[in-house]
């Protein structure tokens, strides 16, 4: 059986690095006037034109897209066969609003995944529509890519998608990261979870015989990884834990069967509910009440973030609170293939050199099973 | 009556079976018809040996063989019983006398395989409370034998001591016993584990030490003493668990150590505890591998010989022979398939060497492993090279 492949270009994501702008989102008139040339287009392009190399046979795949800059002109020019055009921009600038209506159309065509070109904006726009209905690759092409549904280039793209039709390399979870466009252009950066969708994952494997190996599923991964908290939980009884945004802590929470907050931090204490939600202010109220916490977390996006600047609730005070020896961190394999260093940035220096006077954190991937990552803490 | 089925007991079997062909991840076991020599019969073509892990050729030597029949002939077939109640025979001992001899360790334990040393004495060895630190390309054995402990478990990365002394650092402090376990030759690449600055950090931090030295026993260290003689720290690392299926030419697992190691051993070993012990015949035929070790150097020396030789020329041929230092020398090619097209072409021109491919490896570096047999002449290594070259070329490898 071929595959049916969706695929949508944002033709003016990445107008704005070339012109000094940190992304196309609410400047792109600017972008423009600085005289920025469309260059998801040429990404796509060589994207598809290293798929076409790679694959000896693509014929047989369907390719779903949109007219125009949108989608055909670059499959056409990268020499891609049974094109199928399900969505036509009205104007000639193409805008958000065309990126989500497309969206819509993908998802009535029975996709096996949706390829798209662009950047953390892009991917936040096709998110909002297509959520976990469909597995998503995205082709880097804007200013800053931060989101885990992107290659890290586009030939990695373009093995990524050879891989997952060739059944080997399978779905899992992987993050959409907002940045705040605003701020990053006046030199701040600001960073945070905006959703979790599906994409192309590693598999994890596991060894059942001498040369012979199992794939295990993220959710099995997942399982072993909610079975060591629901350990810890028990064996710290009389301890407050803060539950971190992010896919794999929230499967954590729902395998669990406690409530949880994907994008925020809820506070559990003996298996139940204590803080929904919470900001600086709150957490730090509840760390009175209850002197000794835990904080589980888990690398978030693509720089493999643990504590950044966007988890603004997780303060300085907080973490000097609670601790870092206090710190679990969990990752399931497939994630830590491609998060080989964890960051911190704490945004406080003196604290900032604990974490690098440390190193290293103990990662969890499996039933009271870790290994060694290593630390970054600068900011990039 | 009716009878109602509630469930197909049975269907499992088929379909999982099935499901392994499609894949192609099914063994297609290969019948070797004139037992493991240099030179075997397999599947009815005479082929050149380059898979299995007979070293030393010993499976085939003269004294060997006489010492099997020997033992069998006096001792009968078999044991009778589990070694704990009434199978161990004197045989039995004096192996573990003179294995403790060959390695020069205080003493031995004879396993019925290295599967069962490992999955057996690992389990015992720690507990709740305790941590087990592995290298991350461990045999399958060893992480079965970790599967069953109680004990936590962390990874350290392959043959990295920086990241091994991370690891302790955090164990120190939450721990109460600590026990670090590599392979001593690394059977995908034929690397060998730092094994002096393993045991060295070990003492640092009071951490035990286990090397499973299947690869390294009978093929490095001074004639063969293995992974503490090749690093001169004879006695010093806690556990050395080997086996006497690969090099020895036999069967059977061992682990040398510390009188107090042994007695502790035994005693809790569940697969020592509830197998049946070895048959007289293959005692007999490791005592006299022991002796052929400990008097002949020259199988040592001409298995060495023959892989300086065939490493060097594949090297000048412009074949990646990747990180190995010892008899086992991989063939990097790159692609699975290429890997796997490489190794049928070579059966077929008469040299049986495997693939191993992803996820044994990772996806760009898939690989033909060659394993080194002294009983191999030159003219049979020529003869190697030979297809390798016109392989290599018409795969585009070189
Ligand atoms: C590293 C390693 N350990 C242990 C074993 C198991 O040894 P045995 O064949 O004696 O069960 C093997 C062999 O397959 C091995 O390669």
């Amino acid at each position: 059986m071929s595959e049916k492949i969706g695929f949508i270009i944002n033709p003016i994501a990445g107008m704005g690095g070339r012109v000094g702008l940190k992304g196309t989102d609410g400047v792109l008139d600017k972008a423009l006037q600085l005289g920025a040339h469309p260059v998801a287009c040429q990404k796509a392009e060589e994207m598809f034109r290293e798929f076409s190399t790679l694959s000896k046979n693509h014929n047989n795949l369907l390719w779903v897209t949109c007219s125009g800059v949108m989608g055909r002109t670059v499959l056409e020019a990268a020499g891609m066969k049974n094109i199928q055009i399900v969505y036509s921009p009205s104007g000639d600038t193409t805008t958000a609003h065309d990126t989500q209506t497309a969206c819509k159309r993908f998802l009535d065509q029975h996709l096996d995944l949706l390829v798209f070109c662009g950047g953390d904006g892009t991917a936040r726009d096709i998110y909002t529509i297509i959520d976990k209905k469909l597995p998503l690759l995205g082709i880097p092409a804007g200013v800053k890519m931060h989101s885990g549904v992107f290659g890290i280039n586009t030939y990695a793209t373009a093995k990524m998608l050879l891989e997952f039709i060739n059944k080997r390399l399978t779905i899992g979870d992987v993050e959409i990261m907002d940045l705040d466009e605003e701020l990053y252009r006046k030199g701040e950066w600001k960073v945070r979870l905006f959703g979790v969708a599906r994409g192309i994952i590693e598999p994890t494997y596991i060894q059942v015989g001498k040369a012979c190996f199992e794939s295990v599923s993220d959710e099995e991964v997942k399982d072993e990884l909610a079975e060591h908290v629901k350990d810890e939980l028990e064996k710290y009884k009389d301890w407050l834990f803060l539950f971190c945004s992010g896919g794999t802590i929230d499967s954590i929470a729902k395998k669990l069967h406690i409530e949880h907050t994907l994008l925020g931090i809820d506070a559990i204490y003996q298996k139940q509910l204590v803080g929904r939600d919470l900001n600086e202010e709150q957490i730090l109220a509840l760390l009175k009440k209850y002197p000794k916490a835990k904080i589980l977390l888990s690398p978030i996006g693509a720089q493999g973030f643990i504590v950044g600047r966007g988890n603004l609730q997780l303060s300085p005070t907080v973490i000097k609170k609670i601790g870092i020896d206090n710190f679990i961190v969990v990752a399931t394999p497939s994630k830590l293939i491609h998060t080989p260093l964890l960051r911190v940035d704490t945004g406080d220096k003196k604290l900032n050199r604990l974490f690098v006077k440390q190193g290293y954190f103990m990662v969890v991937i499996g039933y009271r099973l870790s290994r060694v990552v290593r630390l970054q803490t600068n900011s990039f | 009556m009716t009878q109602i089925t509630k469930r197909n007991a049975n269907k499992f079997l088929k379909n999982e079976y099935d499901e392994l062909v499609k894949n192609h991840f099914e063994w297609n076991i290969r019948v070797l018809e004139s037992g493991s020599k240099p030179h075997s019969i397999v599947n009815g073509k005479e082929v050149i040996m380059m898979c299995s892990n007979n070293y030393l050729n010993l499976s085939n030597h003269p004294r060997l063989i006489q010492g099997a029949i020997e033992a069998a002939k006096k001792y009968g077939a078999g044991s009778g019983s589990v070694r704990a109640i009434a199978g161990t025979l004197k045989l039995h001992m004096e192996v573990e006398k003179r294995l403790a001899r060959f390695k020069r360790t205080e003493s031995a334990l004879i396993y019925q395989t290295g599967f069962a040393a490992n999955s057996g004495l690992i389990p015992q060895l720690v507990g709740d409370g305790d941590i087990v630190i592995s290298d991350e390309l461990n045999h399958g054995s060893i992480i079965d034998g970790v599967r069953l402990t109680k004990a936590d478990r962390a990874i350290f990365k392959h043959r990295d001591m920086g990241d091994l002394e991370r690891v302790l650092k955090d164990a120190d402090r939450k721990y109460r016993r600590i026990l670090i376990i590599t392979d001593g030759v690394f059977s995908m690449d034929g690397d060998i584990a730092p094994m002096d600055k393993i045991v060295k950090l070990a003492n640092e931090f009071g951490a035990m030490t286990y090397v499973d030295d299947a690869h390294g026993e009978g093929v490095i260290g001074e004639d063969g003493r293995g992974i503490g003689s090749h690093f001169r720290i004879e006695g010093k690392i806690d556990v050395e668990m080997g086996t006497f299926s690969k090099a020895f030419g036999v069967v059977g697992g061992l682990i040398a150590g510390s009188q107090d190691l042994i007695n502790f051993a035994y005693n809790k070993s569940r697969t020592w505890l509830l197998s049946g012990s070895h048959p007289p015949a293959v005692s007999g035929a490791q005592l006299a591998a022991i002796d052929v070790l400990e008097t002949e150097s020259e199988h040592v020396k001409r298995l060495w010989d023959n892989t300086k030789y065939f490493k060097n020329e594949l090297n000048s041929l412009g074949f990646n022979t990747g990180e190995s230092e010892t008899p086992i020398t991989p063939v990097i090619v790159g692609d699975s398939s290429k890997a796997k097209d490489l190794s049928n072409r070579l059966f077929d021109e008469g040299v049986f060497a495997l693939p191993i491919v992803f996820p044994m490896v990772a996806r760009d570096k898939a690989r033909i492993r060659t394993m080194m047999n002294a009983g191999l002449t030159k003219n049979d290594l020529d003869f190697a090279l030979d297809k390798f070259e016109k392989l290599g070329k018409e795969l585009s490898i070189i």
